[in-house]
C-alpha cells in the first residue's frame, strides 16, 4: 500500500530534478554538436544547436541552484539536503554556506562557474569557440552526471541534491516505535522540527567566500586545458598559446587566491593552530596550481624563443587532469585515514575514476596524435638565455609537485596494491624540509631570470648586473637574520636570502616599469608578492612557538619526564593570573551570546623589572554544541611583525548551551534526579529548621487541604502537603510544598523544585509513631569554579604571508590585463 | 658532457631521493601487538572503547588525556596523549594514532579522528509535534 505523506512540498524538488536532467541532457547535446561543428567548419547549423543547448544548460544550472536555495531557505526538511546541512536558526549568509557544505552543492558550484565561463567563451572566443567548447561541454556533461542521482542497472549514478529525506533514510529504522503507526508515518514531517544544522566549524564568513573562489579556480582550469587541446587537435600550434594565456593567468590567480583564503580561514577561525598543515586536502588543491604556474612560464619561453613547446602543452593539459585527480582524492573517501577534511564516499568513486580516466585519456591521445606536427626545435637553448632557465624553473615546480603528489597519494597506492604504507610520522616537518629545498631553487630562479634576455645574453653583462643584486640581498638577509634573532636553520637562511634576492631583482624591473615600461610590471609585482609570501609562510611561520607552555614544572606522568616535552595547554582558574612567556594572563570571565561563549582573557606584557608595558584583552570564542562538544574559535592579537593566537581547548560545561547531548527519540524520559547529589533525609516536625549549603529551610506546616490535578481522591485516600520556606543566603525567600499521597495503602510522593537554589524537596514519609515527618532534600552540586584550558601560539611575520598573497594577486591581474590587451590588438 | 644529460641526471637523482624518502621517512600501520615489538613511532588504526572512561581532568593536568582503544584485531590498549582532549572524540567512528608503545601504554603524539560527516550520522532527531 502506498503511503500518502502529509505536508510535503514536492514541487521545488521535482522542478529541481527536472533541471538536473535537463542540464545533463543539454550539456551532452551541446558537447556532441560542438564536436560536429568543429569537424564541419562551413556548416553553421551544428553551431546553432550547440549554442542553444549551451544556453539551456546555463539556464538549467541556474534553475538547479535556485530550487535548492529555495528549499534550504524555506526550511523544507522533507529534502535530505536541507535537513542534513541547515537548520532554522541559521542566518541567511550561513544558509548560503550550507548550500555547499555537501558534495552535491560543491559539484553544483563547479558546474555553475563552468557554465558562466562557457558563456564568456561563446561571446569572446571567436574562431576558438567550437573546438574549445568541445572539451568544456564534455566536462560539463560529466559534472552533470554527478548530480543526476538515478539508478541504472542497479548502479546509482551521481547524487541528487533533491532526494527526499524519507527516501534517503529509513524513517522506520530511526524511530521504530513511533513510525510503526502508519498515521504517524504519513505525518512524519510533524516530528521533524529542525534540520541537522551547519557544522559550527563552517559557520564563518570565510566559508561563504572561500568555496566559490576555490571552485571558480578549479572550474577555470578547464579553459587553458581546452585551448591546449583544441590547438593540438586542430593543428593551430602557433596561435593557441596567445589565446590561452589570459585564461591561464586568470585560473592561476583565482585558484591561488582561493587556496590562501582557505588557509586564512583555517588560521582565523579553525582550531588547527596554523594556516597550513600539509593536509592531503590542502595538497590536492595546490598540486594543479604548481603545474599551471610551471606551464605559464614555459608558454612564455616558447612564445619568445620557440623552445619548450611540448612542455608548455603538456603542463597545461596536465594541470586540469590534476584538478580532476584532486577531486577524486577529496571526494572519494580514499583519504579517510590521512585527512580530517576529506568528504566521505557517496558511492561515487567509480564515477570520479572514470572522470579522471577520460581526461587523462584525452591528454595522452592529443599529445600522441599531434606529435609529428608539434613545432619542436631541434636546437638546444643557450645556457645564458631566459628561456632555458624558465624551463629549469618549471622543471623544479614539477618536481616539487611530484613530491606532494607522491606523498599525498600514499592512500591511493595502498588501495591499488594492498600495501600498508603510512605517511611519515612527522608529516609537516617532512614536507617543510623537501619543499623549502625546492622553494629555494625556484625563488632564486625568479630573481636570476630577470637578468637574462631571451635567446642570448652576454655572460659578462649578466654577471655584472647580477652581482649587485646578490650583494644587496645578502646584506638585507644579514640584517633580517639579526633583527629576527638569527635563524639557526641553514635552510631558512637560504630561503630568506632567495626570497629577498627575488624581491630585489624584481623591484629593479619594477623600477624600470615606473619609467614607462609598464608591460613588464605584472610579473615583477607577482614575483615580489611570491617572495614576501615565502618569507611570511615558510621562514617565519615555520618558526612559530607555543607560548602557553606549561611552566608550573608539573611532570605529566611520572617516569616520562625525560621523553616528554611540556604540554602546550595552559590551565587557568578564573581570576588567577598565570605567567606565560613575557605575558601575565588572567581569565576574567565569560559572556554568552546566542550559541557562542566568549572567554575573556587579559594579557599584560611585562618587562624585565615586572612592569606592565602593554595590556589587551582577547576573547576567544567557543560554541558549546550539544552534539559536537566544545568547538573553539581562536582570537588573535595582530601586530605588524607577529600575531598572538589564542584558542580555548577546554572549559566548564555550560548546561543551558551544551544540553545533555542525547536525543530523546521515541519519548524516553530523562531521570528527574539526574544532576543532583546524594539526598539527605531529615526527620522533622513543624517549626524545625534545616540548613543546606547555601541557606536554611523552615518547616512551616502541614497542609491537609492539598490538591493534585487529575488525581481523584478515594474515601480512604490521604493527601497532605508540607509547606517549606526556603531562606537563601542572599536573603531571598522561596516557598515550596511537596505533597504525599496515600492511595489504596500505597505511598506516592510528588516533589517540588526550588530551581533558583538547585534544590528538590520530597515529602517522602509520615511516621506517626515517632511524630515525625520525613523530608528528603536533593541538592545540585556546588557550581564548579570557572576555568579554561587554552593554547597560545606566537606567529612571527605572518603578515608577510597575507601581504605577499595580495601583492601576488595584483601582479597576476596586471598580467591578465596586459595579455588580453595583446590578444585584442592582434585580432583587431 | 652535454647539458641535457646533466639536467637529466639531476632530475633523476632528485626523483631517486624522493623514492628513497618514501621508504625511509614513511611509517607503517600496525596493531598494538606489532607496536609493542617495534621500536620506532608508527600508526595504529582502531576504535574507541566507549564503555571505559575517557580520562581528562584539566584541573589537575591540562595536558594529559588517556583513553582505551581497540585496534583492528580487537586488542585493547591504554592510550596516553600529552595534550588536551580532542573535541568530539566520543563520536569518532575510527581513530588513527601516531606514536609508540611505552610499557603497556601507547604514547600518542597525534590523534586523527574520523567522525561522521555530519554530527550524528543519519540519525533523525524526532521531537514531539508542537504547535509549530
Amino acid at each position: 500500500m502506498a503511503i500518502k505523506y502529509a505536508g510535503e512540498s514536492l514541487l521545488p524538488g521535482q522542478l529541481g530534478q527536472f533541471f538536473v536532467v535537463l542540464a545533463f541532457g543539454s550539456a551532452l547535446l551541446s558537447f556532441i554538436s560542438y564536436f560536429f561543428a568543429t569537424k564541419n567548419k562551413d556548416d553553421f547549423s551544428w553551431q546553432r544547436i550547440a549554442r542553444s543547448a549551451f544556453w539551456i544548460n546555463l539556464i538549467s544550472v541556474v534553475g538547479i541552484g535556485s530550487c535548492l536555495f529555495y528549499i534550504i531557505y524555506s526550511h523544507q526538511f522533507e529534502y535530505y539536503y536541507a535537513w542534513s546541512h541547515s537548520s532554522r536558526a541559521l542566518p541567511v549568509y550561513f544558509i548560503i554556506s550550507s548550500f555547499w557544505e555537501g558534495q552535491e552543492g560543491s559539484f553544483w558550484l563547479w558546474t555553475f562557474w563552468e557554465a558562466v565561463l562557457g558563456a564568456v567563451l561563446v561571446f569572446k572566443a571567436k574562431t576558438w569557440e567550437r573546438p574549445v567548447m568541445v572539451s568544456v561541454m564534455l566536462c560539463q556533461t560529466l559534472l552533470g552526471l554527478m548530480l543526476i542521482g538515478v539508478e541504472v542497472f542497479g548502479q546509482r549514478i551521481g547524487s541528487s541534491p533533491f532526494i527526499l529525506l524519507r527516501n534517503a533514510l529509513d524513517l522506520k529504522e530511526m524511530a521504530p516505535v513511533l513510525f510503526a503507526d502508519p498515521t504517524n508515518l504519513s505525518n512524519y514531517l510533524n516530528y521533524i522540527q529542525d534540520g541537522e544544522g551547519l557544522n559550527p566549524l563552517l559557520q564563518n564568513y570565510w566559508m561563504v567566500i572561500h568555496p566559490p573562489t576555490l571552485f571558480l579556480g578549479f572550474a577555470s582550469m578547464i579553459v587553458p586545458f581546452s585551448f591546449a587541446f583544441a590547438g593540438l587537435w586542430q593543428g593551430r600550434h602557433k596561435e593557441w598559446m596567445k589565446a590561452a594565456m589570459p585564461w591561464a593567468l586568470f585560473a592561476a590567480m583565482v585558484l591561488g587566491t582561493g587556496i590562501i583564503m582557505g588557509s586564512f580561514w583555517a588560521y582565523e577561525a579553525l582550531n588547527f593552530g596554523g594556516f597550513w598543515a600539509w593536509d592531503p586536502v590542502e595538497n590536492a588543491s595546490i598540486i594543479p596550481w604548481l603545474t599551471l604556474i610551471g606551464g605559464i612560464h614555459v608558454m612564455l619561453a616558447y612564445r619568445n624563443s620557440g623552445h619548450a613547446y611540448f612542455t608548455a602543452a603538456f603542463l597545461l593539459l596536465l594541470s586540469f587532469v590534476l584538478v580532476v585527480y584532486a577531486s577524486y582524492l577529496t571526494r572519494s573517501g580514499v583519504l579517510g585515514d590521512t585527512s580530517v577534511h576529506a568528504f566521505t564516499d557517496l558511492g561515487m568513486s567509480w564515477q570520479l575514476i572514470i572522470f579522471n580516466l577520460i581526461f587523462l585519456g584525452l591528454m595522452i591521445w592529443v599529445l600522441v596524435y599531434s606529435r609529428k606536427e608539434m613545432p619542436i626545435s631541434k636546437k638546444d637553448e643557450e645556457t645564458y638565455s631566459r628561456e632555458f632557465w624558465l624551463f629549469i624553473g618549471a622543471l623544479f615546480l614539477v618536481l616539487a609537485c611530484l613530491h606532494i603528489i607522491a606523498f599525498t597519494s600514499i592512500p591511493v597506492v595502498n588501495k591499488l596494491f594492498g600495501t600498508k604504507i603510512a605517511p611519515p610520522v612527522n608529516i609537516v616537518a617532512h614536507y617543510n624540509q623537501w619543499q623549502s629545498g625546492f622553494a629555494v631553487i625556484i625563488t632564486l630562479l625568479t630573481g636570476v631570470t630577470q637578468f637574462l634576455k631571451y635567446k642570448r645574453t652576454d655572460p659578462r653583462k649578466f654577471y655584472a648586473s647580477l652581482v649587485v643584486s646578490v650583494i644587496v640581498a645578502a646584506v638585507i638577509t644579514a640584517i633580517v637574520a639579526y633583527i629576527t634573532g638569527a635563524y639557526h636553520n641553514l635552510v631558512y637562511i637560504l630561503l630568506t636570502f632567495a626570497a629577498i634576492f627575488s624581491i630585489v631583482s624584481n623591484a629593479r624591473i619594477l623600477g624600470d616599469a615606473l619609467k614607462g615600461k609598464w608591460k613588464l610590471a605584472g610579473s615583477a609585482v607577482a614575483h615580489i608578492g611570491f617572495g614576501l609570501l615565502l618569507i611570511g609562510g615558510l621562514v617565519a611561520a615555520a618558526t612559530n612557538k607555543i607560548v602557553s607552555v606549561n611552566q608550573s614544572g608539573d611532570i605529566p606522568v611520572a617516569g616520562f619526564e625525560d621523553v616528554e616535552k611540556p604540554g602546550d595547554n595552559l590551565f587557568l582558574n578564573e581570576g588567577v593570573p598565570a605567567n606565560m612567556g613575557q605575558y601575565r594572563i588572567t581569565y576574567v570571565g565569560d559572556s554568552v551570546s546566542g550559541v557562542d561563549v566568549f572567554y575573556k582573557v587579559n594579557y599584560e606584557r611585562l618587562d624585565k623589572s615586572g612592569k606592565v608595558t602593554e595590556k589587551f584583552q582577547l576573547q576567544p570564542k567557543a560554541q558549546q554544541n550539544a552534539k559536537m562538544g566544545l568547538i573553539g574559535t581562536p582570537s588573535t592579537r595582530h601586530y605588524i611583525n607577529r600575531d598572538i593566537y589564542t584558542i580555548i581547548t577546554a572549559a566548564n560545561r555550560i548546561e543551558s548551551l551544551a544540553g545533555d547531548g542525547h536525543d530523546h527519540a521515541d519519548g524516553q524520559e530523562e531521570d528527574p534526579l539526574k544532576g543532583y547529589e546524594e539526598p539527605v533525609i531529615h526527620e522533622v516536625k513543624v517549626g524545625d529548621t534545616i540548613s543546606y549549603r547555601t541557606g536554611y529551610m523552615l518547616i512551616k506546616g502541614v497542609n491537609k487541604a492539598a490538591k493534585l490535578e487529575n488525581i481523584p481522591l478515594g474515601a480512604n485516600d490521604v493527601l497532605v502537603g508540607l509547606t517549606v520556606e526556603v531562606h537563601a543566603n542572599d536573603e531571598k525567600v522561596y516557598t515550596a510544598e511537596p505533597v504525599l499521597l496515600i492511595k489504596e495503602g500505597r505511598i506516592y510522593d510528588f516533589g517540588k523544585d526550588v530551581a533558583q537554589e538547585g534544590l528538590k524537596l520530597r515529602f517522602s514519609n509520615i511516621m506517626p509513631q515517632k511524630d515525625r515527618l520525613e523530608l528528603t532534600v536533593y541538592q545540585k552540586p556546588k557550581p564548579e569554579k570557572k576555568w579554561i584550558v587554552m593554547k597560545a601560539i606566537e606567529f612571527p611575520y605572518i603578515n608577510f604571508f597575507w601581504c605577499g598573497t595580495i601583492i601576488m594577486t595584483v601582479g597576476f591581474f596586471m598580467s591578465i590585463l596586459r595579455r588580453s590587451k595583446e590578444l585584442n590588438k592582434k585580432e583587431a | 658532457m652535454k647539458r641535457g644529460a646533466i639536467i637529466g641526471i639531476v632530475v633523476i637523482a632528485i626523483a631517486i631521493a624522493m623514492i628513497i624518502s618514501i621508504f625511509t621517512d614513511s611509517s607503517t600501520y600496525a596493531n598494538f601487538t606489532e607496536a609493542k615489538a617495534a621500536k620506532e613511532e608508527l600508526h595504529v588504526v582502531g576504535y574507541l572503547n566507549k564503555t571505559k572512561e575517557l580520562h581528562y581532568d584539566p584541573v589537575k593536568d591540562a595536558n594529559l588525556f588517556s583513553f582505551y582503544m581497540y585496534d583492528k584485531d580487537s586488542v585493547e590498549c591504554k592510550v596516553v596523549f600529552i595534550g588536551a582532549k580532542p573535541q568530539d572524540i566520543e563520536r569518532s567512528e575510527q581513530i588513527v594514532l601516531t606514536g609508540k608503545m611505552m610499557g603497556n601504554e601507547f604514547r600518542a603524539s597525534k590523534i586523527l579522528m574520523k567522525c561522521p560527516s555530519k554530527y550524528n550520522k543519519d540519525k533523525v532527531e524526532i521531537k514531539a509535534a508542537s504547535a509549530v
